[in-house]
């Protein structure tokens, strides 16, 4: 396609202040009037003990979650693509699920499947051991979100390595495990490292899901995106919500600039 | 490609360390192996005695199941039926981590993210051996194969055919009984193939492992094999020396999978073995010339017989200028005396062959 000289510049310009419009400029804003007051205000804004809290809960959220889809991701994507079952299509429609899924509807779901009046109410009921309205729910929310990106970076690794490379270290006397150690892991590495970059951004910026089944008392049942809300919606803290979404676009700009080292040298290879 | 020839003290350190000799016995005994894909019948009752310290080509087109046999003898493929003995025991249900084998696949299945010395050394470290030996082992086979130096080299840092000999050194690192090879030279081009080709012949006489090779190449299984099972639509058709199975076949198939062909008054024959004269002799088929097309030290007539169908002579140089040829002239042709023409669809059992129920 040729373009003019004219049009091409207004096309650019078009696209470059949609960009900077709705994405830029609330970013930037919320950096300004959260650092308006200088360093030190921030700073006494992100260490009261409900935001500590919140930080060392979202991380906790991150520290359990990421192992479960590490393991379950690839058995996940090893049974995909190696395995010849019945209902593959099935699995790799439910893998997708959550892609689709507004979180709410999963926190709505959860609450019904794992509520006091739910399916597995008895765990609560008779066994004490409290779901709903506390840490395990915040997790499996945070697994039923974050549940494909393990899966989806893995499988298109494993297709393209084959299975001979795995053959090889069976005849010369590897057993599945030391092949899966030896072989299978360190040529999926770069795949599963990037499956674990977009797990850890999906499940600190999690809203929905949790909300749902939250408790959220701050200083105890809060993550940094329940803080935020909190902050602003319960006690027109605006100040201290711009401080928490300041410190949640601090771990995800952490988070993108290890993804996009990780990519650079991912394509080197 | 001049430095790959085996080192007479290392082939010894490898002969030393190897349990690959074991003379008199069958290395490999294959029974009745059976295989379906879904609807697929991939091997149809294939019987077959490999005997140690020979060179076994597996030799047919593709789909003729001569690949599945030989990941059935590694272990790679679980067979629907029949028994596998290698060494001497019964190995059909055996994983192929206890079957002593080694293994090299046409394109290589190196271990990318590994050196080279890590590759060779993948065997040995499995079996906990002490870093020193291994280390040691690994020089010495990257010495055999010609790529001593080589050792913190990664897999894409080598050629096809530089590959194909880390991978051959990474099989024979851990000693095996028998050494399979899949196509091993199907993905380099030809020279290397050539080369890669002697070299592996020298270096497997010298060793003594007994050794199976798929190809689909008739001109590498008569070149390097000590004996051909020729293999076609999941069943042996042949098994014998290649010359046997080049000079005797038992049907059509093997016949014109092995060589050229020319059809006369219905019968198959080596254009090689056709005698062409000026004068009606016995019973000789009157034809006519149609082209003279000189090969170097040969000499190929491409003829036309009354009812109009098209084969080739080749004859010698000598042949060629006293018969004095031009295109369009009525000469005879008939099959060499010593020839045992091979009459289509007659399916004479394959010597050396266990029956087959086929």
């Amino acid at each position: 396609m040729i373009l003019s000289r004219t049009s091409r510049l207004t096309l650019r310009t078009v696209a470059l202040t949609y960009l900077f419009l709705l994405v830029a400029v609330p970013i930037v804003l919320i950096f300004y009037r959260t650092f308006e007051d200088g360093f030190v205000a921030f700073w006494e804004s992100i260490t009261t003990p409900a935001a500590i809290s919140a930080l060392s809960l979202s991380l906790l959220i991150v520290a359990i979650v990421v192992p479960l889809n590490v393991i379950f991701g690839i058995a996940t994507a090893l049974a995909l693509v190696r395995g010849r079952f019945r209902g593959r299509g099935l699995v790799q429609a439910i893998v997708d699920l959550p892609f689709a899924v507004s979180p709410i509807v999963v926190g709505v779901s959860l609450i019904l499947l794992w509520g006091a009046n739910g399916w597995f109410g008895f765990i609560e009921k008779d066994g004490g051991f409290k779901i709903i309205f506390a840490l395990p729910a915040m997790i499996l929310a945070t697994i039923f979100v974050t549940l494909p990106f393990v899966v989806r970076e893995v499988e298109p690794v494993l297709h393209e390595i084959g299975e001979e490379q795995e053959q090889a270290a069976a005849t010369l006397g590897a057993s599945r495990w030391q092949t899966f150690w030896r072989i299978t892991l360190p040529a999926i590495r770069w795949g599963l490292t990037y499956g674990i970059v977009l797990t850890v951004a999906r499940s600190l910026g999690e809203f929905g899901a949790v909300i749902m089944v939250s408790a959220g008392v701050p200083g105890e049942s809060q993550t940094l995106t329940l803080l935020v809300h909190g902050r602003y919606i319960d006690d027109h803290n605006t100040f201290g919500a711009y401080s928490a979404s300041t410190l949640l676009m601090i771990l995800a700009l952490i988070t993108l600039l290890l993804m996009t080292v990780l990519d650079q040298k991912r394509t080197e290879r | 490609m001049t430095d790959i020839a085996p080192s007479a003290d290392a082939l010894h350190a490898l002969v030393e360390g190897s349990g690959a000799i074991n003379v008199g016995s069958h290395a490999i005994e294959v029974h009745g192996l059976e295989k379906h894909y879904g609807d697929y019948h991939a091997l149809r009752d294939i019987n077959l005695t490999i005997p140690s310290g020979s060179l076994t080509a597996l030799l047919g087109p593709s789909g003729s199941g001569k690949s599945t046999l030989l990941r059935a003898i590694a272990g790679l493929e679980v067979p629907d039926g029949g028994t596998v003995i290698i060494g001497g025991s019964d190995v059909t249900y055996v994983p192929p981590q206890e079957r002593e084998i080694g293994f090299v696949f046409q394109h290589y299945a190196a271990f990318k993210h590994m050196t080279v010395r890590d590759n060779v050394g993948f065997g040995p470290s499995i079996r906990k051996q002490p870093k020193a030996e291994i280390a040691k082992r690994v020089d010495e086979l990257l010495e055999i194969v010609g790529l001593g130096g080589y050792q913190e080299r990664y897999p894409s840092q080598l050629s096809g055919g530089q590959r194909q000999r880390m991978a051959l050194a990474r099989a024979l690192a851990v000693h095996p009984k028998v050494l399979l090879l899949d196509e091993p030279f199907g993905a380099l081009d030809a020279k290397v193939r050539d080369d890669l080709r002697q070299w592996l012949r020298q270096l497997q006489s010298e060793t003594g492992v007994t050794t199976v090779l798929v190809t689909h190449d008739q001109e590498e299984a008569l070149d390097v094999a000590d004996h051909i099972a020729v293999l076609n639509e999941g069943r042996i058709e042949q098994w014998g020396s290649p010359r046997e199975v080049y000079e005797t076949p038992a049907n059509t198939f093997v016949m014109s999978f092995l060589g050229p062909t020319a059809k006369l008054r219905g019968e198959l024959v080596r254009p090689h073995d056709l005698v062409l004269s000026k004068r009606q002799i016995d019973d000789a088929v009157p034809v006519t010339v149609e082209r003279v097309v000189h090969l170097g030290f040969e000499v190929r007539v491409e003829l036309r017989d009354g009812e109009s169908t098209d084969l080739s002579a080749q004859i010698t140089r000598g042949e060629a200028s006293r018969l004095e040829l031009a295109v369009g002239d009525q000469i005879y042709v008939r099959p060499g005396l010593h020839v045992d023409p091979v009459a289509p669809d007659s399916a004479q059992p394959a010597p050396g062959l266990e029956k087959t129920s086929a």
